[in-house]
């Protein structure tokens, strides 16, 4: 009963949600009040949707707030803990690899891409590209909470490799890339495992949660970004040998 | 509606379930977690796949038609101002209500012992957010090119990195990859295209694209210069 009762305690997660979903739909109203003046049944359908939205959020808050939140936490400390954490490095990159691999969005990027190249890169040798470079980041990410190295010290080299990687990929690669950040950032990294990193910066020795525990997402959004301009570089190269 | 349901609710099992399993993988083999303490996760996970299955219905049928709307009525009046104070003011809304932003800023909150607030965080990256909507929309009326932006932003980035109090950089990029969502995504879209529809005549293409990658950088720059003010 214990593990339930928290679960169950609404109130404040009631208003976080009045107040994220108020700003759109007062904005909405202006507009429809205005200039847009759609017809009711247009209207009706939209404030279905809305209380589906803040029913859905209110539900997602309160299960990552009591859940996910502290158990994360609760393992990334017990990992952080054990006595061979380089362990953590081959457990990231599998988390990446299969979170990446079943994630929608990524095939729908992949898709993309080998639209983008004209079908000479084949969608599987995207979502390989794609899936291998998350998993290389998590794992990356892991290897830096571990060690205690400061994230600037992997994305500016990384921000700049892809300012530099920029000039030999046509535009179409690049726009693609640069959205591409957000793909592999689902759910489940943002809530759970971010929870797991700051349990475990908590936890290793000389290692401060607010330093080494975030940074795990923006290196999750890299991936994407270089990976795909990678196949971009290689798409334009062979384009001009041919 | 129905094969809506049955899309959304592939997705959110597909985003779920994967991550789910190693958590179980990693609870069994390594962790051992008194279960009574671990079930609380099975509950959360179980919360969070029905939050979001109904939550992206919301979305589709509700907050991404008006989103449409909205975002493609903007650019009809002709008026820059216009255009460029309501996509300010449209990019703040969307963030707003994104729930990964909400996730991060409990996390910075708690982590943080209330330093940085939960509604201080979210109200940043939004402006983060509407700011780069704003200059994304510029760019596609004055037709400067894609690359210099990014460019620009990526180099303010790096400068401000090594300005600003260490403690709130990682937070600064972290805030950056959480605006990427089910709700700003749309939305940035359509009023993107929207705009290039109106205003250009050029490839639509092209010129849509890059948008969701702009507004992600918005957050980090708006995030440090709270480091700024702050330290």
């Amino acid at each position: 009963m214990n593990t339930i009762l928290p679960f169950l305690d609404f109130s404040h997660v009631f208003m976080e949600v009045l107040l994220a979903l108020a700003p759109l739909a007062a904005f909405f109203l202006f507009f429809q009040l205005l200039y847009l003046k759609l017809p009711q049944e247009f209207v009706v359908n939209m404030v279905k949707g809305v209380f589906l939205c803040a029913c859905g959020l209110i539900l997602f808050l309160q299960g990552v707030q009591v859940g996910f939140m502290p158990v994360g936490t609760a393992m990334g400390e017990v990992l952080g803990a054990m006595n061979k954490p380089w362990l953590l490095i081959p457990i990231g990159f599998f988390l990446g690899l299969v979170a990446t691999i079943a994630e929608p969005a990524v095939h729908i990027l992949s898709y993309e891409v080998e639209k983008a190249s004209s079908g000479s890169i084949r969608e599987k040798t995207i979502l390989a590209t794609l899936s291998l470079g998350v998993a290389l980041f998590v794992a990356l990410g892991m290897a830096k909470i571990i060690y205690g190295v400061p994230i600037h010290h992997i994305l500016v080299p990384g921000y700049l490799l892809a300012l530099l990687m920029m000039r030999f990929c046509e535009a179409t690669f690049v726009a693609i890339a640069f959205d591409a950040g957000g793909v592999a950032t689902g759910p489940m990294t943002v809530t759970f495992v971010l929870a797991v990193a700051l349990g475990m910066a908590s936890a290793i020795d000389g290692r401060d949660p607010i330093l080494d525990g975030f940074g795990l997402i923006a290196l999750v959004a890299m991936a994407p970004i270089l990976s795909v301009m990678a196949l971009g570089m290689i798409v334009t190269y062979a384009k001009k040998r041919s | 509606m129905k094969s809506d349901l049955k899309e959304n609710l592939k997705e959110v099992v597909l985003a779920v379930l994967p991550i789910t399993l190693v958590v179980i993988l990693l609870q069994v083999f390594l962790v051992s977690l008194p279960w009574a303490e671990f079930s609380r996760f099975l509950i959360g996970a179980a919360m969070v796949l029905l939050g979001l299955l109904l939550f992206l219905q919301g979305v589709k049928i509700g907050l991404l038609p008006m989103g449409e709307a909205v975002g493609s009525e903007l650019p009809k009046h002709g008026s820059m101002f216009f255009l460029l104070f309501f996509a300010f003011v449209l990019g703040f809304a969307v963030t707003v209500a994104e729930p990964d932003v909400r996730v991060l800023a409990h996390q910075v909150d708690k982590v943080s012992d209330g330093l940085v607030g939960s509604n201080l965080l979210i109200l940043t990256v939004a402006a983060g957010v509407a700011f780069f909507v704003t200059m994304a929309m510029l760019r596609i009326v004055l037709r400067v090119p894609i690359a210099w932006l990014y460019g620009a932003s990526y180099l303010i980035i790096i400068v401000l990195s090594y300005i600003a109090p260490a403690s709130f950089v990682p937070i600064a990029f972290d805030s950056g990859g959480v605006t990427t969502g089910p709700v700003t995504v749309p939305f940035i879209l359509a009023l993107g295209l929207g705009t290039v529809a109106v205003m250009g005549g050029r490839s639509s293409f092209a010129d849509g694209f890059g948008l969701v990658g702009l507004a992600s950088v918005g957050p980090v720059i708006g995030v440090m210069i709270l480091g700024l003010i702050y330290g």
